[in-house]
């Protein structure tokens, strides 16, 4: 009983740090299946979300608002404002210029841009550690009060249903609504969609866009569950969900969110089983068995080369 | 048009101020145990506020502004210059390159100590950019984790010597040796992936590399890596004050000159300098060979590479082979010259680094990857208020130049052959 | 061909050692000051630079050592190992014959196998590794106390607490599993159990699994070797998943950041720090003096970083010499009279004691001495 209620704990650990990963995932997945290219800023606009979140909880703190369903709900707003905005600018200033060169040249770009980002909040808010207000407190406990008790915090729970509801709201716009329709198109063939009209300029930056927002959930999300922010937590966040997308099958949204949760809960049975030390060594050995033996992921299609 | 061209613009300015407002103009800090907000001074309103100006203006005129930038005549005033006659470049290139390594060769015995300690450092940094370009720019193979061979190097050496006892010279074959072991047996499974995975297999290998070497502390000594490591002898003199080893004479004592910590450096300085020259030497020859034509051929076009009969796996993995092999020349070096390596020498940023010479030097240049070694290397050392902005400026390099010139600074040019003109 | 160009080098060489000695004629004592003022710790060495200012300033006004003045050469290493090498050499150049620093322990070991070579008296106020002095060098002193001192001082006041099961983790760097080893060493001596010995990965943010393993392995004292951020999370994740064992770590979480990431969390922490050695009467002023200055004096470094640069004055004065070797000599025979107290050096170096307090941190950032 005792291991059965360890287990679900790391369980559910994993759960909740995986369904993170996938709203970061997204944003990989989206923009590799558009224009196939590894978006590398992608873990610098969730750290830019977290920190914006953070600005907006601590300037609301300070003009003396106590409503927390109104603080969470600036917050995300802010945040998702702000992200969307860097997301669709560094498209516009580092991606699209170089789109349709030699496959190296997009990619050393968002490299560029990823360091540029990082260094960008390293100098304007400085290298140190912040905390971050615990919003949510408390939680529901199982078990014995003798023995190991188990324990689901509030916090988790928002994670999961906050999850759950873009993952939703995000497979019904891009099945339903006419941009997410382009959206399929350009991902099927950008050339052919151009010519019938579509305004694929229009719609990358749309992927962009969305994929900016839903990270920048994913920040105030984990900024709240962690309890603080840095400039360099974005990047390795960025790779993990990166290791997700590719986990789940790039450019397929269940797959990322698939992958995430796999990765999570793989990650947390390294630690909770093994040893923390290894926790990284584990999600890139992932990553690397994954990439060498499929390639097109879980839930991917298989790619054909075309010459 | 303006209409449109206007909404466009005032929009791009308004993105302009969201993206920088919340980050650079509110400040985060800490009063006592809790945090507070902070409004940032005026200089920095301003200048988020001109930014914006400056976008909006810029996006409001851009057809007219590109419009007249493209009517301009090439601002390099050597654009239209006749291409010097092959013969004659090739000689005039060798005859530089030979005056610049006669001038390398002397030059440390006229400055400072400190500048040639710097020196030896960039020397390093071309060795590895030099290995780097192999993969990078010829084979056209993204290396993310290019520091893993380099830390192969380094610890080669540190765990021989300090285990067996062996000394630089020995070390210094045996380390690029097994670095490039790891690069081939590494290399094997991953080559056949495209391009954005490999990069990131890269990365992946390259931080499960460092997390091994953290946590192998039995042999490694982990984070408190390995002090120690000896520096290079000549014919069996040592450079130090006192000979550590026995057998071994000094130096200064076998010379009966005074002693100097500037032999050490300069010694030091010297063997950096011969090996990155050999380094650039053999892969100046390996370019020219068919080895090197296919690395491009492949780079170029992989199906067309592929379907006239090269080996995709056999020309991918010598690049790949060959660039870790020099990476771990350079790690040797580099323990022979610190003394003492930790994990902490060989994280990403590193990889980062060595990256942003390449790019910036042109890919696949060798003139242009030294002197992108030079100025990476030396920029933060020249202005120490500098320093703090230099990921910032090269992030924003890397991505200016992929824009503007991802050839590079000096792109490589090939030899080839002209047909003359019809007179 | 060799021997030609060996022959070349070696004049060279020595006239250019020649020039240098000539260049060190003039009548000031300089002292080099090396540590981070750039990069991510660079707090810590804002904290070096002012104690050891602090302290030229002050001998330089009461006349110098041996009627000369003291001038201090800055350098920066940004605390990377590459960049140590390289600033060590600058100040080779630059004739200095005595260092104050560095900051980071692996910054401080490549410079010090360079000073030592090059015959230059080093004292770092802020490494603390316990390799550094192990390597037999006659040039190199501390004054601040060391991993293997302040390990035990916690191990034995976890042991006089009677726990039951204990678990110890670390960052995986070099301070902190220094000191975790240390503390999880005198704890298994006393026969205390070690549930858990752990390292995590520094800049880590996720420790809900670890916190889960800690309540599994049903300890009731944790020992954190590392730094602040980390433990503020460990702490407020623990404290979220209901685990109520006491925590400890050493003087690196000892830090007001840590009360804005872990808040309430933080209340009745323990933390091993060198005595407040600004609290001690007979600092007052030389506190007001850096007050008046504008200088916050309750870093770890400040008052370290002051003492070094006295020592190497006092030892000058005792030698009766500014030869690094006599006064290295002086040094390991006298004993000084510093703001931290009586120093006394071993022959590794080492001050012979340092003494490390117990304090209980609150969730204000205030801490209070244990018993």
């Amino acid at each position: 009983m005792q291991d059965l209620l360890y287990f679900s704990q790391q369980l559910i650990n994993g759960l909740t740090i995986g369904s993170t990963y996938a709203l970061i995932a997204i944003g990989y997945t989206m923009v590799y299946g558009i224009i196939g290219m590894i978006n590398f800023a992608h873990g610098e606009i969730y750290m830019i979300g977290a920190y914006t979140a953070l600005i907006a909880i601590t300037g609301l703190a300070t003009l003396g608002v106590a409503w927390l369903p109104l603080i969470l709900i600036v917050a995300l707003l802010c945040a998702m404002i702000v992200s969307s905005s860097m997301g669709w600018a560094v498209e516009r200033v580092a991606y699209r210029p170089v789109r349709g060169r030699h496959r190296l040249i997009p990619l050393i770009s968002a490299i560029g841009m990823s360091i540029f980002l990082q260094n960008y909040v390293h100098l304007a808010q400085g290298s140190r550690n912040i905390g971050f207000p615990a919003l949510i407190d408390g939680s529901f406990r199982f078990g014995s009060s003798e023995g190991f008790q188990l324990s689901l915090s509030y916090m988790q729970i928002t994670i999961f249903i906050t999850t759950l509801i873009c993952m939703t709201v995000l497979s019904l716009f891009i099945s339903r609504s006419r941009i997410g329709r382009a959206c399929r198109a350009v991902s099927q063939d950008l050339g052919m969609a151009n010519l019938l009209g579509i305004d694929t300029n229009r719609i990358i930056s749309a992927t962009f866009v969305i994929g900016a927002a839903l990270a920048a959930v994913a920040g105030l999300l984990l900024g709240m569950y962690y309890g603080s922010v840095d400039p360099l937590f974005g990047f390795i966040a960025g790779l993990k969900a990166f290791t997700a997308a590719v986990l789940g099958g790039i450019g397929s949204i269940p797959g990322a969110m698939l992958g995430g949760l796999i990765l999570g809960v793989a990650e947390s049975m390294t630690s909770g089983y093994l040893s923390g030390e290894y926790k990284d060594v584990v999600a890139f050995s992932l990553l690397i068995l994954i990439l060498l033996f499929k390639p097109t992921g879980l839930l991917g299609k298989p790619e054909v080369e075309k010459i | 048009m303006i209409a449109h061209n206007f909404k466009h613009a005032l929009f791009c300015a308004v993105v302009t101020m969201v993206v920088a407002y919340p980050i650079l103009g509110l400040n985060l800090v800490a009063r006592g145990t809790r945090v507070g907000l902070e409004g940032a001074d005026t200089t920095t309103l301003i200048a988020i506020f001109v930014a914006a100006v400056v976008v909006f203006a810029f996006q409001l005129y851009r057809d007219t502004l590109m419009a007249a930038l493209g009517k301009m005549p090439k601002l390099n005033p050597l654009a239209h210059r006749e291409p010097m006659p092959q013969a004659k470049r090739v000689k005039m290139e060798s005859w530089v390159l030979t005056g610049i390594i006669v001038l390398a060769l002397f030059w440390p015995f006229f400055v400072s100590r400190g500048s040639v300690d710097l020196a030896t450092l960039v020397l390093i940094y071309v060795m590895l950019a030099l290995g780097l370009n192999v993969v990078v720019g010829l084979a056209g193979l993204l290396d993310l984790g290019y520091v893993a061979f380099y830390a192969v190097g380094a610890y080669t050496f540190a765990l021989l010597s300090q285990y067996m006892g062996i000394s630089f010279w020995m070390a210094l074959p045996l380390g690029a040796l097994l670095a490039a072991l790891f690069g081939l047996v590494l290399g094997f499974p991953v080559l056949r992936l495209r391009g954005d995975y490999l990069a990131i297999v890269t990365l992946g290998f390259g931080e499960i590399i460092r997390i091994l070497l953290n946590n192998w502390t039995a042999v490694t000594g982990g984070p408190n890596g390995i002090g120690g490591i000896p520096e290079p002898t000549l014919f069996g003199m040592e450079f130090g004050r006192r000979v550590k080893e026995e057998g071994n004479t000094s130096f200064h004592e076998t010379f009966g000159i005074a002693y100097s910590g500037e032999h050490k450096v300069i010694f030091l300085y010297l063997i950096a300098l011969v090996l990155a020259v050999i380094t650039a030497l053999v892969i100046r020859r390996l370019m020219r060979m068919p080895v090197g034509r296919a690395w491009e051929a492949l780079r170029e076009d992989e199906i067309a590479a592929r379907s006239l009969g090269l080996s995709r796996t056999a020309v991918k993995l010598s690049a790949f082979t060959i660039g870790a092999f020099f990476a771990g020349f350079a790690g040797t070096v580099f323990a022979s010259k610190q003394g003492f390596i930790s994990p902490e020498s060989f994280v990403f940023l590193e990889s980062a680094i060595i990256l942003a010479i390449v790019v910036l030097g042109g890919m696949g240049s060798q003139l242009g990857v030294v002197l992108a070694a030079i100025a990476v290397t030396i920029l933060p050392e020249l202005a120490r208020e500098f320093s703090d902005y230099r990921m910032l400026v090269f992030g924003a390099a890397m991505v200016l130049m992929m824009v503007w010139r991802p050839q590079g600074l000096m792109p490589m040019r090939r030899a080839h052959i002209e047909l003359k003109r019809q007179e | 061909m060799m021997k030609t160009s060996v022959k070349k080098l070696a004049l060279a060489v020595g006239a250019s050692a020649a020039l240098m000695a000539a260049g060190q004629a003039a009548a000031e004592i300089r002292i080099g000051i090396a540590g981070p003022m750039t990069g991510p710790v660079a707090q810590y060495g804002d904290m070096q630079f002012s104690g050891a200012r602090m302290a030229i300033e002050r001998i330089n006004a009461a006349g110098g050592v041996m009627g000369e003045q003291l001038v201090g050469v800055e350098v920066d290493d940004v605390c990377d190992p590459k960049q140590a090498v390289t600033v060590a050499n600058r100040l080779v150049n630059e004739g200095v014959q005595y260092v104050v620093g560095h900051l980071c322990s692996s910054s401080t070991q490549p410079a010090s196998d360079i000073y030592e070579d090059e015959g230059i008296l080093m004292i770092t106020p802020a490494s603390t590794s316990p390799e550094i002095t192990q390597r037999g060098y006659e040039l190199l002193f501390r004054t601040i106390g060391l991993d293997s001192m302040q390990g035990p001082v916690a191990g034995n006041y976890i042991v006089s607490q009677n726990p039951n099961r204990v678990a110890v983790i670390h960052d995986k760097q070099q301070y902190g599993e220094g000191i975790a080893t240390a503390v999880r060493d005198t704890l298994r001596d006393a026969g205390v159990e070690v549930a858990m010995f752990e390292g995590i990965t520094a800049g880590d943010k996720d420790f809900s699994s670890l916190v889960t393993k800690i309540k599994q392995a049903n300890v009731d004292f944790v020992y954190y070797g590392g730094y602040h951020p980390e433990l503020g999370l460990i702490l407020r994740q623990a404290r979220q998943a209901d685990v109520s064992s006491k925590f400890m770590g050493p003087e690196g979480v000892g830090n007001k950041d840590i009360n804005t990431i872990a808040g309430e969390s933080a209340e009745g922490l323990l933390v091993t720090l060198p005595p407040s050695f600004d609290e001690k009467p007979e600092n007052q002023d030389l506190v007001a003096a850096f007050e008046a200055k504008g200088e916050d004096t309750s870093g770890p470094f400040v008052l370290t970083s002051y003492a070094a640069v006295q020592l190497i004055a006092d030892g000058i004065e005792q030698a009766g010499s500014q030869d690094p070797f006599e006064v290295a000599k002086a040094l390991r025979a006298g004993t000084f009279e510093t703001p931290i107290g009586t120093v006394q050096f071993d022959q590794a170096g080492d001050m012979e004691s340092f003494e490390f307090v117990v304090y209980e941190w609150h969730s204000d950032g205030s801490k209070t001495p244990v018993n």
